[in-house]
């Protein structure tokens, strides 16, 4: 397994589209976390700093904005580079033993999501606190929520990433894998949530994107739902299940109707 | 052929071997065995079942009925896969934007094995000057040599190759014709698969011909050629044309090879020698050639020749 798992690292290492997802992540931290010091701004100061627990723990979180479609990308990328590039049948020539692929991918997608989230945490620290200290803010501030906003942040970032693996193995196709997960976390589950509520009085809270919100968001208290601000998220523990739920039943109805196909 | 070196390798024993995809039939109750330490070419003609039944052997597709096995285990339950096993099945399987040594590091990775095997591997392919460059930009021999340095990173007993010389020009097969002889002068067991009769002819000790999906023959090469149904006679004659006249009255199959020499199949001299007597016909030389493999070929494969489809594919 352990040998599998480093093939896996290797593999996803030299992918491309793996560095364009970390290229990503890197600019919009920054444009992010400029638009909360410009929301912060007052007649005169275009820019100021955060302030009060909300805008403090939305800083240090400022990544989540790109991971929410970053992660589940990446996630695709792992599973569907290996059919878009036909390397799928030397990789299980490699490892025969196919759950054994499967959750090498599981183990590599959740170390990429979280190289993901130190990426981002890297822009708020290197950039976010300098700029927030230069605006007369206090970065031990914001240092102090921490370990209100990272466990969160992580776990939905990794259920994020699961949530792709399993779209990207249940479609295949990485066009088609990255467009669906992207479509239904920014679009889709959008206008279902209005129609749910305006139709039916009904607070579709657990859907990806609002269920990893309430995974991150409610540990967080300060990025709260991004979307729609009169959805009920769901508690964090709940929001965690449902996301895990989001990741392992596709990933599970994958397995069983193309994973383990005939490799013809 | 295989000479010299200690034996290497297990048995390859495919047993009542069946795959139907819907209502067609790619392999029908197949069975045969590969001795270890020889060279066995897998012969049949496009869609006759061969893609199909190697990667049942390995584990890639599921049969419908039967088994493969590797020294009587499934390949998914050999202790070391890429250590007793090196499969080359298309020589399409790589990331292009991976370099050709870091392809080979991520193999070895997944095998267990050492990664400075790489640089052994691809020195042993021909391909150390190329390790630094992306497989993207390799040429279809290349790739094939690629694929092959990554069948053999894990020092494998046995090989099975899948027509590797496919899309190789004749200097890549005259390449790999002397890089199998090679490998097999190491005592490794190949099983190949391939459509070049001539230089399979050259190389294996044992053929499988496959048909429609079924056995059609195996054994030894000579063995093969020199069965009654391969049977070859030449005759050199200054009446070939008579020669001729009269094999076409007696509906015996013949060959005009030159303005004098005639190849007649399917039969010995016990048969031919009298008849030719009685008719008194000249000859300067009668000999017994055996068949050529691609006369047996098409004959056990119903006139199938290369680039036809059997009505079962």
């Amino acid at each position: 397994m352990i040998n599998t798992i480093r093939s896996e690292l290797l593999k996803m290492r030299t992918m491309p589209g793996v560095w364009v997802t970390f290229g990503l992540a890197f600019p919009l931290t920054i444009l992010y976390m400029t638009g909360l010091f410009a929301a912060q701004g007052y007649p005169g100061h275009t820019f100021s700093s955060v302030q009060g627990v909300a805008h403090l723990r939305q800083l240090l979180g400022a990544g989540y904005f790109g991971i929410t479609f970053l992660a589940p990308i990446l996630g695709v990328i792992c599973i569907t580079g290996e059919y878009r590039n036909k390397t799928m049948t030397s990789t299980f020539v490699l490892t025969p033993v196919r759950t054994r692929v499967l959750a090498a991918k599981v183990g590599v997608t959740s170390l990429w999501c979280v190289l993901l989230v130190c990426l981002s945490l890297v822009a708020v620290f290197a950039i976010g606190l300098a700029w927030n200290d230069a605006l007369g803010g206090s970065s031990s501030q914001v240092v102090d929520q921490f370990g209100a906003v990272v466990p969160g942040l992580l776990a939905a970032t990794v259920l994020l990433g699961l949530f792709g693996l399993g779209f990207g193995t249940l479609v295949q196709n990485q066009v088609a894998a990255i467009l669906l997960t992207i479509g239904m976390t920014f679009i889709l589950e959008m206008l279902l949530v209005v129609l749910a509520r305006a139709i039916f009085q009904y607070n579709l809270n657990w859907l990806p994107s609002a269920a990893s919100q309430a995974l991150a968001g409610e540990l967080a208290r300060g990025l709260g739902n991004r979307h729609d601000p009169a959805l009920q998220l769901l508690s964090w523990w709940k929001g965690g299940l449902v996301m895990l739920a989001w990741g392992l039943i596709p990933l599970a109805l994958g397995y069983f109707t193309t994973f383990r196909r005939d490799v013809t | 052929m295989t000479t010299g070196s200690s034996i290497r390798g297990l048995p390859i024993e495919i047993s009542g071997l069946s795959k139907h995809f819907g209502d067609v039939v790619a392999v029908d109750d197949l069975s045969f065995t590969v001795e270890p330490g020889r060279i066995t070419g897998f012969l049949g003609p496009n869609g006759s079942g061969k893609t199909t039944t190697l990667r049942m052997l390995l584990g890639l597709v599921n049969p419908s009925a039967g088994q493969a096995t590797i020294g009587g285990k499934f390949y998914r339950d050999l202790p070391n896969p890429s250590g007793q096993v090196g499969a080359v099945l298309e020589a399409t399987s790589f990331h292009p934007a991976r370099r050709a040594r870091t392809h080979l590091r991520m193999v070895a990775r997944a095998g267990g094995h050492d990664e400075s095997r790489a640089d052994v591997v691809l020195d042993l392919v021909g391909l150390a000057d190329d390790a630094l460059r992306k497989v993207g930009g390799f040429s279809m021999g290349m790739r094939q040599r690629l694929e092959l340095a990554s069948a053999l990173i894990g020092d494998p007993d046995i090989l099975i190759l899948d027509e590797p010389s496919n899309g190789l020009d004749p200097q890549g097969i005259a390449w790999l014709r002397d890089f199998m002889r090679y490998l097999a002068g190491e005592g490794r067991t190949i099983l190949v698969s391939s459509h070049l009769l001539a230089e399979m002819a050259q190389t294996i000790d044992d053929a499988v011909i496959v048909s429609h999906g079924q056995l059609k023959a195996q054994g030894s090469l000579e063995a093969i050629t020199s069965g009654l149904a391969g049977a070859c006679m030449q005759a050199r004659s200054p009446e070939a044309d008579r020669l001729c006249s009269l094999l076409d009255q007696e509906g015996i199959r013949f060959r005009r090879l030159a303005q004098d020499t005639v190849a007649i199949d399917g039969v010995t001299p016990e048969h031919v020698g009298p008849l030719l007597a009685t008719n008194q016909i000249v000859l300067y030389e009668l000999s017994n050639q055996g068949a050529d493999l691609e006369s047996i070929f098409l004959e056990l494969t119903s006139g199938l020749g290369f680039g036809d489809v059997s009505p079962s594919s």
